[in-house]
């Protein structure tokens, strides 16, 4: 079974960006140890391939930069099957943030969501495609780093932090909306 | 635990004899000896009859239970990234990409080499230029190719490589 959600366009884009720029990387890579093996020592003394290096090097912090990037856009849309309201936006931030600060794998933060969320260990399990007693073992270390009791414990946490804080900013009316109509 | 029987015999003499030429070819052999050629000729043999079973084959080895597809990687790289596991019995669609990458590289090695050999081409710098970025490139693939079967197989908990010499994959049973 694969997931029947189109790709959105900003995950493609990335994607190809990370690929060309990943077998840049590897053909410039390539010829600069090309030309260290050809000129031996003499070459690290030639300006140009110093500015190549640089320039490589770069590129290649870019590319780990924007698969961190890709990792946290694919969590996000894996979790925001139904639409990405400003109000599971801002949950998902708060989520993120606390599974981040206890130091959660990717499966246990997966986990914790789909409980959160209010699936049963038999759905997450399905969902997950694991057994019931590995989600079990991922909801026993959540509850652990967390210091939280249960999934009620769980979700107690994040409400207390959602309602301390305004969920939705109030926006300006629309300028081209009469605002009497508004009432309406 | 069940088994389950995916690579049939050829797919897996076909993987481990292109693993020998590949690598007698871009590590072993004199480029300029003429071994190093009935080598290559020996590659493009294989690959022409992947080419072919991937139409009349087995039901993985069928191009058909592999297509490329951006939404299954897609949905692949999410599961990495949830740390989901979802099995696939024959090629993942990541692997799939891997496979045709190779299949295309390994097809611009053999193309530049041989007219590497026609008199009309002998000597001629940007032909052996093509070459050596097909390979580079090529070797460059096969490392990521170890390196995703190695990250798969801990993650999924499928040993791959036993599977394709064994031809079996074995899968949890809960799934
Ligand atoms: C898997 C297949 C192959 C691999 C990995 C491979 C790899 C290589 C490598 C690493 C070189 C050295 C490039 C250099 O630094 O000069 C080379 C050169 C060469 N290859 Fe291949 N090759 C393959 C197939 C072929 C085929 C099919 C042919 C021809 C039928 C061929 C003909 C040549 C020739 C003529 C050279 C140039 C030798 C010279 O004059 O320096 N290769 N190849
Ligand atoms: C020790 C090194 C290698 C190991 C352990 C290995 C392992 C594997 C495994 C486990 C698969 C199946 C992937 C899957 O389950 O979807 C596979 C497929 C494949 N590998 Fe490798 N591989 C190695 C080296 C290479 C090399 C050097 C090449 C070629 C240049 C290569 C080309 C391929 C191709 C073309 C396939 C697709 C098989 C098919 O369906 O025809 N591999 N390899």
């Amino acid at each position: 079974m694969s997931s029947k959600t189109k790709p959105d366009k900003t995950t493609i884009g990335l994607l190809a960006l990370i690929v060309t720029q990943s077998a840049c990387s590897v053909f410039f890579l390539s010829d600069a140890v090309a030309d260290i093996i050809a000129d031996g020592m003499a070459a690290l003394n030639d300006v140009h391939l110093h500015v190549e290096m640089v320039a490589t090097l770069s590129l290649i912090v870019a590319v780990i930069l924007e698969g961190r990037f890709l990792v946290r856009l694919l969590r996000r849309n894996a979790h925001a099957e139904r639409g990405l309201s400003i109000a599971s936006g801002a949950l998902h931030d708060l989520m993120e943030q606390y599974f981040h600060e206890w130091g959660l794998t990717p499966s246990e933060a997966d986990v914790a969501t789909f409980a959160i969320k209010g699936l049963d260990i038999a759905e997450i399990a399905e969902v997950r495609g694991t057994a019931e007693g590995t989600v079990k073992a991922h909801l026993n270390a959540i509850y652990r780093k967390s210091g939280t009791s249960g999934r009620g414990a769980l979700l107690g946490l994040l409400v207390d932090d959602l309602l301390a804080q305004p969920l939705i900013e109030r926006k300006e009316p629309p300028k081209d909306v009469p605002k009497a109509s508004g009432l309406a | 635990m069940k088994n389950v029987k995916v690579w049939d015999p050829l797919i897996r003499i076909f993987h481990w004899s292109l693993v020998i030429c590949f690598i007698s070819n871009a590590l072993i052999t004199d480029p300029e000896s003429q071994l190093h050629r009935q080598i290559g000729y020996v590659v493009v043999g294989l690959v022409a009859f992947r080419i072919i079973w991937g139409f009349v084959g087995s039901r993985h080895a069928r191009f058909r239970d592999f297509p490329p597809s951006i939404s299954g990687s897609v949905g692949q790289l999410s599961d990495m990234a949830t740390g989901r596991k979802r099995i696939h019995v024959g090629h993942t669609p990541l692997g799939a990409l891997m496979i045709y990458n190779l299949i295309v590289t390994l097809i611009g090695i053999a193309i530049t080499g041989y007219i590497m050999t026609t008199l009309r081409f002998w000597g001629i710098e940007w032909v052996k230029e093509l070459h050596e970025i097909c390979v580079t490139w090529a070797e460059f693939s096969v490392v990521a190719h170890i390196a995703a079967v190695v990250w798969e197989s801990r993650r999924t908990g499928v040993n791959l490589p036993k599977a394709m010499v064994t031809g079996s994959k074995t899968l949890p049973t809960e799934v």
